[in-house]
């Protein structure tokens, strides 16, 4: 049983590259208040905790987790949408934690986000035009902006023609090819793509994934890819990072993360999906079903965050969790070369996780 | 696993048009299909291509009078379309139940999750209020509910989404139905939350001998846990056959397309293949085959004439004009392309 080795710097560095962007140990509480004038603190929804990655310029990562483990808030602070309540954020060499929003005008040229859900996030009274060229408008660009906006519907595969067109009249997938024109006006380095497929279907999904990968070729760009859908994620990224329950538990390469997945709750989460047809291959016990729920973010266990529904723990401690995964949180720490998990008892190469006991 | 039964649910040429300002939506148009005993049937398709509707009706839970519904389903015999309401009532909810996909819209949020099913068993059955309580209490644990006593008690806010759906389940189970049928059950869920929640629709299958109609947008899901499949376009069925059939040999292009879009787990995918354009107003559906504007591989009739549904040689009933012989060849150069794809 190799235990992780715990790095003392948790950021592993590529000295080569330079990260573009850069977290080290963010941290965002909500507080959770009682009371109307004197609003006291009763307590706290531990939202993020002590995530610490970095992405290089041109790569794509990858974050997966379940819905409530963190991810979005991950993206907002990232962005600078919610301020942290502590860690540090680094973009392109500038520290942009402490920066006040004048200071922040500038950079936001270069940061750009995708959201989620097409209805929701284009003005219904703007025709697409507006919308498009709002990025234009605000950073007061020179040039013709309605050229621009014409060549950027063009090349995400919008008919220029539609410029007077307002949101109601495109279907789900074209509102999101709105929503990248957008994001890519004004050539920003990083896109943080919050969840950009989830409401669409699947023919529609693979249409503007391909679109992504192209934008990405053609200019350079670096994404932050968020999504709850291993698929998409393994076909995108060039790295992932899972996150449970506001930490971020596993850090790899796409192919080594999906192939040697090292954490416990990694391997319950790739074998939860299910696989689509293989005819030789039609045992579908091997599925680690795990049990009951993700716990509070207002009250997460002790240790290990997973401790509790660990099905590697039961099978280390013979039934029992081991005192170690219950009272120390195990540090991020590199296993393998390039491949960091947090886990007291990794997963070994070849091992195969017993389908956890469920009444 | 158990040989699948008798046919318990027989969906014949079931049309469903609704008349709206714009026009005739024909939202169903001309489905057939049955669902045996211990055996779970997967429809799959995009969003507006159906199925909801489709078994919204085989429920009679849409409006008779202000849709347009011909055809016949047959449930034990018997056709739900004509039967009169009070039979009807009999049958709604006792033998043949129904699982929604929004678990948090399906639960009254100022009553007891708890006596909501005992209302749903008195419903059915006059066994008396305490009789009720402990078969709901059995219930809730038998669809992994922890602490079901306490949880009896609880609001359905108390309860997480997965639970929610646990408990709808239970639900759906409380006079042993012969048939179940599941619309989009984990849509709303996590991926880990799905798995059990799929595994418990499939074991509940088994333990009570049912029949399920399990709808989802999700071919891994379908493969996973169906025995037979029906894909479905702009309300027509384009494919039906065993699992094995249609995954190992899918027939008809539409399927290939959504095969071909889905990133896959298992494999660093190479680029994906996404089927053209958008699926079409079922206002004004192409003449001809639906499918035909996003076809790759349309020739001259795709556009005039309707493909029927009908087995042309494949093994099993598909509605697409090329011949079988060209879509063994097509669909295993796609087969050998994606071989060759390194991994």
């Amino acid at each position: 049983m190799s235990q992780a080795e715990v790095v003392s710097d948790e950021i592993a560095q590529d000295p080569q590259q330079d990260a573009l962007i850069e977290v080290k140990h963010l941290t965002k509480y909500f507080p959770v208040t009682q009371g109307i004038i004197f609003q006291k603190e009763v307590a706290r929804v531990h939202a993020v905790e002590d995530v610490s990655f970095s992405i290089r310029p041109g790569e794509t990562l990858g974050l997966v987790g379940e819905s409530g483990c963190g991810k979005s808030t991950t993206a907002r602070l990232i962005m600078k949408l919610i301020e942290s309540t502590s860690g540090q954020i680094i973009f392109d060499g500038r520290d942009i934690t402490k920066m006040s929003r004048k200071e922040m005008v500038p950079l936001r040229r270069e940061m750009q986000m995708m959201f989620q859900d097409p209805y929701s996030s284009l003005n219904p009274r703007q025709t697409i035009g507006q919308i498009i060229g709002a990025p234009f408008s605000i950073h007061k660009t020179e040039g013709d902006s309605k050229k621009k906006v014409r060549d950027l519907m063009d090349r995400v595969g919008l008919n220029p023609e539609h410029y007077n067109r307002y949101a109601h009249e495109f279907s789900g997938g074209q509102r999101q090819r709105i929503g990248v024109a957008r994001a890519l006006a004004l050539r920003p380095k990083i896109i943080v793509c919050d969840e950009p497929v989830s409401a669409l279907d699947v023919s529609i999904q693979a249409q503007v994934l391909n679109l992504l990968e192209d934008l990405q070729d053609e200019f350079k760009l670096t994404y932050l890819f968020i999504s709850h859908d291993l698929g998409v994620v393994r076909h995108i990224s060039d790295r992932i990072a899972v996150m449970y329950l506001g930490r971020l538990v596993e850090v790899a390469d796409a192919d080594e993360l999906y192939d040697h997945p090292k954490h416990p709750y990694t391997t319950a989460l790739l074998s939860a999906v299910p696989k689509g047809y293989n005819a030789e291959d039609t045992n579908v016990s091997k599925r680690i079903v795990l049990e009951g729920d993700v716990p509070s973010p207002v009250d997460p266990p002790s240790g290990c965050p997973f401790h509790p529904r660990c099905p590697k723990a039961r099978q280390v401690g013979g039934g029992e969790i081991p005192e170690k995964c219950r009272t120390e949180m195990p540090p991020l720490g590199e296993i393998e070369t390039q491949h960091r998990a947090a886990c007291w008892y990794p997963i070994e190469q070849g091992e195969a996780l017993e389908k956890a006991a469920h009444s | 696993m158990a040989e699948i039964g008798e046919v318990l649910l027989d969906v014949r040429d079931l049309h469903v048009h609704f008349n709206t300002a714009d026009g005739v939506v024909k939202a169903v148009d001309g489905v057939s299909f049955q669902v045996h005993r211990n055996e779970t049937v997967g429809i799959v398709g995009e969003s507006g291509s159906g199925k909801s509707v489709t078994c919204l009706t085989a429920l009679r839970l849409i409006n008779l009078e202000t849709a347009h519904v011909t055809g016949e389903v047959l449930f034990k015999g018997k056709n739900l379309l004509t039967l009169p309401k009070e039979e009807l009532r009999h049958i709604r909810g006792k033998e043949l139940s129904m699982i929604f996909q929004d678990p948090f819209a399906c639960l009254h949020p100022l009553y007891k999750v708890g006596d909501q099913i005992v209302e749903a068993i008195l419903t059915h059955d006059d066994c008396g209020k305490d009789t009720a309580k402990d078969r709901t209490v059995d219930l809730l644990k038998a669809v992994g509910i922890p602490r079901p006593e306490q949880r009896f008690n609880d609001y359905p806010h108390q309860y997480s989404g997965g639970m929610r759906q646990r408990a709808m389940i239970a639900m759906a189970l409380v006079h042993n139905p012969d048939v179940l049928i599941a619309d989009e059950p984990t849509t709303a869920l996590d991926v880990t939350v799905q798995a059990q929640i799929l595994e418990l629709i499939d074991r509940v299958k088994q333990d009570f001998n049912i029949g399920v109609i399990l709808i989802t947008h999700d071919l891994g899901v379908v493969s996973d846990f169906a025995q037979s499949v029906m894909v479905m376009y702009a309300g027509r069925p384009v494919e039906i056959g065993s699992r094995d059939e249609v995954f190992s040999q899918p027939l008809h292009p539409y399927a290939w397309g959504l095969l071909d879009s889905i990133p896959s787990v298992d494999q660093k995918g190479t680029r994906l293949i996404p089927i053209t354009g958008a699926p079409p107003s079922l206002i004004n559906v192409p003449p001809g085959c639906p499918f035909h504007p996003r076809c790759p591989h349309r020739f001259d009739p795709c556009d005039k004439d309707r493909p029927e549904l009908a087995d042309r040689g494949g093994g099993h009933p598909e509605a697409c004009h090329l011949t079988v012989e060209d879509k063994r060849r097509l669909w295993n150069e796609r087969e050998r392309r994606r071989m060759k794809a390194p991994a």
